[in-house]
């Protein structure tokens, strides 16, 4: 067979690569990364390549966030900040998801409505900030409504398309059945659009803060976005970073509960045998 | 033995759908006659209009005209009271075989503890005890096939409705199955109504084959299925097997395909 000899010498080659793909490895090489992009940044400003007074430095930012650890300032701003994103994002999902299903409900309603719900989400959501904190003050509630107006429109659009396109013939066996139709939007409509809002979850933790920390720059006395603002209107780099970096990290967070979040509530779509094809 | 009474009868339906250059008829003044405890499959060609009979006793279509009679009374449909199991196992990913066992019974709002002794004793019944809690995804086409028939004789539907069932499975698992669907019918004492593309099936299976002409759909003739044998494998070494395969491919007119 001419074949056979570079197959085989192929696979013996393939065999003596090092496997870099398992998850310490992985992790190891991330944290290389993450530790080389802080030493080349250190070494640029030390060496005058780059000015601190511009991007700050790595040694500066460590020694305001253990400060601002110590004092507390740090945790209390991003709880505050955290708590603003988290309301708004379960306040902006349950109602947007509850109203995109109903619209399942009447079609001459949804396709009446329809323009409407797309006019809305063309418009910047972050254009509306200054208008609500006209109508909701510079506290809490003017945050948590930001984040409730960009994350109702993604849920209500999202959950409104998976009801659209729920499987129909699921839907005619339950009608065969005799299911009414309340059955059939809870037994089949429901069911089969929680896998897309959840989906939804991961876009709108994100936007929760967006509204939290834009509706924060507006005006507040508390939060990361304060600290942020604050910090970089008086050209205090070191602690814009902290308080970016705290946020990506919230960020980072949230992410990974929403990923719990989701194989808790959709058992039925975990899976052991799907894997990547290898190319 | 006397000839059985009739159960259902389909009487001078017709159906047309809009179509892209006007109306399709679909099916055109189609009548036929199911008896008590009958098996019968519709054979026709391709896209003749085989679903649309079934959604339209399944009650999920009006026809244009027509009617429907139920042991001798005029309905509208047999909706609620038919087991209609389709090509897709349409087994509901995100519940379990128990759950998706139970689907007919929760419509209907039976006690919960009845419902699922009853729902365990079928699963038992029909090899799948142990599976209870398992998800769709992680059965094979065979045995979500199986679940689908369950779920569809708990109900105790008056008429059974197969569109295709075993269509999608390979040659054994089909064979395998079509016994167990013979012995659920012997057991459950069932009608069944039966729309295949397999000549070979039908004729395995049933007592009698209605042949449809192509769209719109007229039946072109009835034959009945003289075989009595307790397995449809068995019923395929029957010296009169072959002549019923030979006469219903004459009646589909597929020499002709053939050659054209």
């Amino acid at each position: 067979m001419p074949g056979a000899a570079p197959l085989a010498k192929r696979k013996a080659r393939r065999r003596r690569s090092f496997n870099f793909d398992t998850p310490l490895r992985r992790a190891m090489l991330q944290a290389l990364a993450v530790l080389l992009f802080f030493a080349l940044w250190e070494i640029g400003v030390r060496m005058g390549w780059i000015s601190a007074f511009l991007v700050g430095s790595p040694a500066g930012i460590f020694s305001f966030a253990a400060k601002m650890i110590a004092s507390g300032e740090l945790l209390s701003d991003t709880w505050y900040t955290l708590f603003e994103a988290i309301l708004g994002f379960v306040i902006g999902t349950i109602f947007g998801s509850l109203l995109g299903l109903a619209l399942w409900y009447s079609v001459f309603v949804a396709r009446l409505v329809e323009p409407f719900i797309v006019a809305i989400n063309s418009v910047p959501k972050i254009a509306l900030a200054p208008i609500v904190v006209l109508w909701f003050g510079t506290g809490l509630v003017s945050k948590v409504a930001l984040s409730v107006s960009l994350t109702a429109i993604v849920a209500l659009i999202a959950a409104y398309q998976a009801a659209k396109d729920a499987d129909v013939d699921l839907q005619s066996l339950l009608i065969s059945m005799g299911a009414d139709k309340h059955q059939v939007f809870f037994k089949a409509v429901v069911p089969s659009t929680l896998p897309s809002i959840i989906a939804t979850f991961r876009i709108n933790i994100g936007f929760g803060l967006v509204g939290a920390v834009v509706g924060e720059f507006i005006s507040s006395q508390r939060g990361l976005g304060h600290l942020i603002y604050t910090a970089s209107s008086l050209y205090d780099l070191d602690t814009v970073w902290v308080g970016l970096f705290t946020l990506m990290i919230t960020g980072f967070v949230l992410y990974y509960v929403i990923d719990i979040i989701e194989r808790t509530l959709l058992p039925w779509k975990q899976s052991n045998t799907a894997h990547q094809v290898q190319v | 033995m006397q000839p059985a009474p009739t159960q259902l009868s389909v009487r001078n339906v017709r159906k047309s759908f809009a179509g892209k250059t006007g109306e399709v008829r679909v099916l055109d003044d189609l009548s036929f006659v199911i008896k008590e405890r009958d098996f019968v499959s519709i054979i026709g060609p391709s896209g003749c209009g085989k679903t649309t009979i079934f959604n339209i006793i399944a009650g999920l279509l009006e026809p244009d005209s027509g009617s429907l009679h139920y042991r001798g009374e005029e309905i509208e449909s047999l909706r609620g009271r038919v087991g209609y199991m389709m090509q897709k196992d349409l087994l509901f990913p995100w519940r379990t075989v128990l759950g998706n066992v139970l689907l007919g019974l929760e419509t209907r709002g039976v006690d919960r503890v009845e419902a699922e002794g009853k729902a365990r004793e079928y699963l038992k019944d029909f090899g799948l005890a142990g599976f209870e809690n398992a998800y769709p995804k992680t059965l094979s086409g065979g045995m979500r096939q199986r679940v689908a028939l369950i779920r569809t004789l708990i109900m105790d539907p008056d008429i059974l409705l197969l569109d295709e069932p075993f269509s999608a499975l390979d040659y054994q698992t089909r064979l395998y199955l079509e016994g167990v669907l013979k012995d659920a019918v012997e057991t459950y004492h069932k009608t069944v109504i039966l729309v295949t593309h397999d000549i070979d099936e039908a004729v395995a299976l049933s007592k009698r084959v209605v042949v449809l002409s192509g769209r719109p759909a007229r039946v072109k003739i009835v034959h009945d299925i003289e075989i009595d044998t307790p397995s449809p494998i068995a019923a395929r070494s029957d010296a009169r097997f072959s002549g019923y395969f030979h006469a219903l491919c004459a009646e589909l007119d597929i020499q002709t395909e053939k050659t054209a």
